[in-house]
């Protein structure tokens, strides 16, 4: 930005300015001060020929008569922020009141200039304006590219972390298995204890991961669409084959025609996953895992409940509390991050969605999450309504 | 039982190589192991492996989506069983569930750190199927 200097007579080549103005004589002469700086400038008589080309190009300023047939300046305004809120908008009028300028500045213009202005004033305000929308663009830029580093550095960092961890655990692991008949009593003891204790951390590295991916935005994708029954179905497969599964009964009640949820699979996924993961860890031997969804006016509500331990009524407003876990005899041998809850609020709030959660503390616990319906359906449903409609007014 | 059969691992971590090398050794494989993608594609074209470990993030990133890809590109590693193995995905339970086929042409993904007797076992189903289940569009079986 600092390199193009613009100074009043020069100006940043290429930037594209748009004027519309229903005075002729004021169109053409915009237009030639403004190209003789540098730029390239469209004219518009009317607002809505300059909307419609707003919606093609983007440029760096718009010069706006306030005072115009049919669609007035303000009106341009409300709906050029709309369409492109980074354009600097400059208000030219005739009617050169301090009130008109508030009400421009107000509706989201950057700049005021009062008719008659000189060309040399023209090019100061031109030339602020687009100062302006390269410092806004950059600003932008800069931000992104902060992210990015950012998002990198995390899922870096978190690898670096594991790495080593994962060849210390691949070690005990097969150690435990190939040579566990050779070791001694205790030995055997502590490396089932270290892998214990492994596990647990590289599960908190994975979760702190996904925690701070979602805090940034970039773990779930509102504009995707899943299908919650295969996704239900494929976690179901895979958990009930963990050892902790083995004496529960799993029952699964998802309505054929579901409609698809918002959200992508593996966000969806990783939250189905926690909440059967936690239904099958707080349980008791004997006990059931039940998995219900019912498609409703606000979005799918899915309902996964378990006939376990529950939790004490006290430590519920707590459990979306970062590493809170409930501390009580039956829970203290259960290994947990105190993470996984935290991780499926904050999808279910990306998504729009809610969370709630039900239990009685030694008889079980139900997680009600409401997902909102994919739009694409909404769209497709809303359609097919309005279908119908019309075929019954025929 | 697969005593001749040979595996090739592709991971640059050399004391999980260590690991899962001495593992399969014991169950009579024979194995071989290369640290990067471009000495494990090489490898494979020379050794011909019954079976491939594949680890997908080595120094180069992603280096092991694009090792794959390539070998699949040649004629004599296209039926050759992959097995995918990372932690990046391991927070992902749609990939413990099923890989994805298109882009990753893999014949199953584990998740790291291994489970000993999960991985002889699937390497015992892998090694003994007279034809790879890989085809183009189902690449990714199911797990269970």
């Amino acid at each position: 930005m600092a390199s193009q200097n613009p100074t009043d007579s020069t100006l940043p080549e290429k930037n594209l300015i748009l004027v519309i103005d229903d005075d002729e004589i004021m169109r053409l002469s915009c237009e030639q001060i403004l190209c003789k700086a540098g730029c390239r400038v469209e004219t518009f008589g009317k607002g809505h020929d300059g909307i419609r080309r707003l919606r093609e190009v983007r440029p760096s300023l718009l010069l706006v008569d306030i005072k115009m047939p049919e669609l007035d300046g303000f009106e341009v305004i409300n709906i050029v922020r709309k369409l492109d809120p980074d354009l600097v908008i400059v208000v030219i009028t005739g009617y050169a009141t301090i009130e008109t300028a508030v009400d421009a500045m107000k509706a989201g213009a950057y700049d005021f200039l009062p008719k008659p202005f000189t060309p040399s004033e023209l090019r100061m305000i031109v030339n602020r304006g687009i100062e302006r929308w390269h410092l806004i663009k950059e600003t932008q830029r800069l931000r992104r590219e902060k992210e990015e580093v950012e998002r990198r550095f995390i899922t870096l960092v978190s690898h670096q972390l594991k790495t080593p961890l994962i060849a210390v655990k691949q070690y005990l692991d097969v150690m435990f298995f190939s040579l566990q008949s050779q070791l001694p009593e205790k030995a055997v003891e502590w490396i089932t204890r270290s892998q214990v204790r492994l596990g647990e951390m590289l599960a908190l590295i994975q979760d702190w991961l996904a925690l701070s991916k979602i805090d940034r935005g970039c773990y779930c994708d509102r504009t995707a669409n899943t299908n919650l029954s295969t996704i239900v179905d494929d976690i179901i497969q895979d958990q009930r084959q963990l050892p902790s599964a083995a004496a529960l009964t799993f029952s699964v009640a998802l309505p054929p025609g579901l409609p698809p949820v918002k959200g992508d699979r593996v966000s969806i996924g990783m939250l189905v996953s926690n909440l059967i993961g936690n239904a099958i860890k707080y349980n008791r031997p004997g006990g059931s895992v039940s998995i219900r969804a019912i498609s409703g006016e606000k979005g799918v509500t899915l309902e996964i409940s378990d006939t376990g331990i529950g939790i004490p009524e006290e430590c519920i407003p707590q459990l979306f509390q970062e590493f809170y876990r409930v501390q009580t005899k039956q829970t203290q041998d259960i290994p947990g991050t105190g993470l996984g809850l935290v991780i499926c609020n904050r999808i279910v709030t990306e998504l729009g969605g809610s969370i709630e959660i039900r239990s009685r503390e030694g008889q079980g616990t139900a997680i009600l999450v409401n997902l909102p319906v994919a739009e694409l359906q909404a769209e497709a449903q809303l359609g097919a309504a309005l279908e119908a409609k019309s075929g019954e007014s025929k | 039982m697969s005593e001749s059969k040979k595996v090739l691992i592709i991971d640059d971590d050399r004391d999980f190589v260590n690991a899962i090398e001495s593992l399969l050794q014991d169950s009579g494989y024979q194995v071989r192991s290369a640290f990067n993608g471009r000495e494990g594609l090489h490898l494979a074209k020379t050794l011909r492996p019954d079976l491939i470990l594949l680890d997908v993030m080595m120094t180069e990133r992603t280096e092991g989506f694009f090792m794959l890809q390539e070998a699949r590109r040649i004629p004599e590693l296209r039926q050759t069983p992959v097995i995918v193995i990372s932690s990046i995905y391991a927070d992902q339970p749609i990939f413990r569930v099923s890989p994805e086929a298109g882009w990753l042409p893999a014949n199953l993904f584990l998740p790291k750190p291994l489970d000993p007797a999960r991985l002889l076992a699937e390497v015992r189903r892998l090694t003994d199927a007279t034809c790879s289940p890989v085809t183009q569009a189902a690449g990714g079986r199911r797990e269970s």
